[in-house]
């Protein structure tokens, strides 16, 4: 069926452009290659026309060719960049499209510094040191890159104040905006010491050059090249895009994990519009995280730190705001999750209450909150973080403990929770989908795994991610029943079958820090879209196979 | 020595085995920097639940569905392992071992009987056996 839809496809595409034959034509194409390889498969190939916020990119072939495929560069320069780990672009720099097709060949040098492109991934396969020590790390991610940390040099006993200060820095901060957090912060000063103690050793505090060598992923390969990648540049530096996804008339919405904004994109254009979102805690640390749609297709956003929920109507394009009530808002109060889904059933929307572990429930007649502990009845052995959330047709909430290992079900009637710890034990599952056959799908963080709860068997599976260190933060399952996911390490986007274990993985033109993700099934193939997070870019990614 | 004992004894150096894998977990608690600050204290939990899974001729039942619930509410629901072992850390102290009830299923199978051992009185700690046996329907 699948191959069925894809040849479809194909015989459209072709029959449309038999019709309109120059349309079709690939406005550039080219061949890369260095003297050290000669050709050269899996390089990125990209094009960003001058003034413009959309970069395109592909990847070059098995004999090193590559295609921008027709409709996608229009007359104009164009600056070149590439992307291929170890190499540089020696040239050309720009290329002008003109009415004709151009072909061009790239050639790419040998970089001088390798340790300027590695991933988090990579970092942290270079890096020597035990998985326990190395395990912290992956917080560091949420708010800059591996690279920070490796190039510094401070002793141990300087990174100690390093990190405690860190410590109050609240999560939604990026490397343009340091936000504080209001409430303080508890740090365990045995932990400090020892991350300290470790992270100077894996610095250059003791010389020039690291004392480990630097290892790198390969370069995409086959079906890994074929793809198309598009990048929206968004205006300022400061928009920090978390959750992503498209409406029905095919616009692009995020949260603004920075500015207190809900942004629109128009994949057409480029153009960018915010949505501006009334400040409820003056001094405190502003942006969203979730971004999620209601039943009608309205959005609803988690405020973080400015301790709420907002309702944004798409057709009226005004938001309306639900504050957290006085008596239960303090410092730490902080919503960072938000599930609207089956409001209609009950007239109630889930959120979480961050610093208290604990779930909320908004009443929408009211405006008043209801906190619930899931965790009341179990023992205080582990450290619980209720997260990534999804509702079925009851509107019973299905959450992810982001703290410790479990799925846990909540009673949409009774609040009763039900706690289903996952096989892999400290899995930290992070976001999830709910999808129509009552399947569970989630990313396990810490196990770099993505896995799969059935609702009804009330059963687990897991799948191991093929690139160690890749750390998923979401997964999404499409039309086909193919999974996506993508996190902050690897700068690849993991296209999974579960059905064949058959698995690729994209490579992204840039480095990127990428929360949700979301796939829009609507196309032909489907297309992925996501946040570069600390980058203010939005990605779109479109596999050019079913 | 007593079988109680000996299941202590078994049970203690599971949990020092847990508590290792534990120290392992890194940073935690909803996107908050924690730089490996755990907190597996135990001082708050109740006696935990262990116990097997056996068919009517006393084999063991892998893979088969165990639930504790809580009289007051909520529940946990394990997976008995390949040699229909489960284990259940502890619940909340306040909740008294008296009000979690134990209950297994698996498809193919009815429960046919739950089995709880007796445990040391005043001993709010020592683990609390229960076996669960199923019956091929």
């Amino acid at each position: 069926m699948t191959r069925a839809r894809g040849a479809v496809a194909v015989i459209a595409f072709l029959l449309g452009c038999i019709a309109a034959a120059p349309a079709c034509a690939p406005a550039l194409t080219g061949s890369v290659g260095s003297a050290e390889e000669g050709a050269m498969e899996g390089v990125l190939v990209s094009a960003q026309r001058t003034g413009s916020p959309i970069t395109v990119a592909v990847v070059s072939g098995e004999h090193g060719r590559f295609r921008f495929p027709a409709g996608r560069l229009s007359p104009g320069q164009y600056s070149l960049r590439i992307r291929a780990v170890g190499y540089e672009l020696d040239g050309p720099q720009t290329v002008t499209l003109g009415a004709a097709p151009a072909d061009i060949a790239i050639k790419l040098r040998p970089t001088a510094d390798l340790a300027g492109q590695l991933t988090n991934a990579e970092w942290l396969m270079s890096m020597p040191g035990t998985a326990q020590q190395k395990r912290p790390l992956m917080e560091c991610m949420s708010c800059h890159t591996l690279e920070r940390i490796v190039r510094s040099h401070y002793t141990a006993a300087q990174f100690i104040p390093v990190l405690a200060r860190m410590a109050q820095y609240a999560n939604n901060t990026i490397q343009a905006r340091v936000q504080t957090r209001v409430a303080p912060q508890k740090v365990n000063d045995e932990a400090v010491a020892k991350l300290a103690a470790y992270l100077a050793t894996i610095n250059l505090s003791g010389g020039p050059r690291w004392n480990y060598k630097l290892q790198t992923l390969p370069r995409p390969r086959g079906r890994a090249t074929h793809v198309v990648i598009t990048e929206y540049d968004l205006p300022r530096k400061t928009i920090a895009p978390h959750d992503v996804r498209t409406d029905a008339a095919g616009n692009v919405w995020y949260s603004d994990f920075v500015e207190n904004v809900l942004g629109e994109l128009d994949p057409k254009t480029g153009a960018e519009r915010d949505y501006p979102i009334s400040i409820l805690k003056p001094k405190f640390p502003t942006g969203s995280l979730d971004l999620e749609a209601d039943a009608d297709g309205n959005l609803w956003l988690a405020l973080m730190f400015q301790a709420g929920l907002a309702r944004f109507d798409l057709k009226t394009k005004t938001f309306r705001v639900y504050p957290v009530d006085a008596a239960l808002n303090d410092d730490a109060m902080q919503q960072s999750m938000v599930m609207p889904r089956a409001d209609h059933v009950d007239g109630e929307v889930w959120t979480n209450d961050v610093a208290r572990h604990a779930i909320m429930r908004l009443d929408l007649k009211t405006g008043k909150y209801r906190r619930i502990d899931p965790f009341a009845f179990l023992g205080g052995g582990h450290a619980h973080a209720p997260y990534g959330m999804a509702v079925d047709a009851k509107n019973n909430l299905y959450f992810m403990d982001f703290g410790d290992e479990n799925v846990v079900r909540v009673d949409a009637k009774t609040g009763a929770a039900t706690v289903f710890p996952t096989p892999t034990k400290g899995s930290r599952p992070r976001r999830t989908m709910l999808d129509a056959r009552g399947h569970l799908w989630f990313a396990e963080f810490a196990a770099n795994k993505l896995a799969m709860f059935d609702t009804k068997a009330e059963s687990f599976k897991e799948w191991e991610a093929p690139t160690p260190y890749t750390y998923p933060y979401d997964v999404f399952c499409d039309r086909n029943g193919e999974l996506w996911s993508a996190g902050m390490a690897s700068d690849r986007v993991l296209r999974f079958d579960p059905q064949s274990g058959r698995s690729v993985e994209y490579l992204l033109p840039r480095p990127a820090n990428i929360r949700r993700v979301f796939v829009d099934n609507s196309t032909n193939p489907v297309t992925f879209w996501a946040g570069n997070n600390h980058s203010a870019a939005i990605i779109r990614l479109e596999p050019l196979d079913e | 020595m007593t079988s109680a004992v000996r299941r202590t004894m078994v049970w203690r150096c599971g949990l020092t085995v847990a508590a290792l894998l534990a120290f392992c977990t890194a940073a935690r608690a909803g996107g908050q920097i924690t730089f490996g600050d755990t907190t597996n204290t135990s001082a708050n939990d109740g006696p935990p639940f262990f116990g097997f899974v056996r068919d009517g001729d006393g084999a063991a039942v892998g893979d088969a569905r165990v639930t504790a619930t809580v009289k007051s509410g909520g529940a946990l629901v394990t997976t008995s392992n390949g040699i229909g072992v489960y284990k259940i850390s502890g619940f909340a102290k306040s909740i008294h071992p008296d009000d979690i009830a134990i209950s297994c299923a698996k498809d193919g199978y009815k429960e046919a009987n739950v089995v709880r051992r007796p445990s040391s009185p005043g001993d709010t700690t020592d683990p609390i056996e229960v076996d669960c046996y199923l019956q091929k329907e």
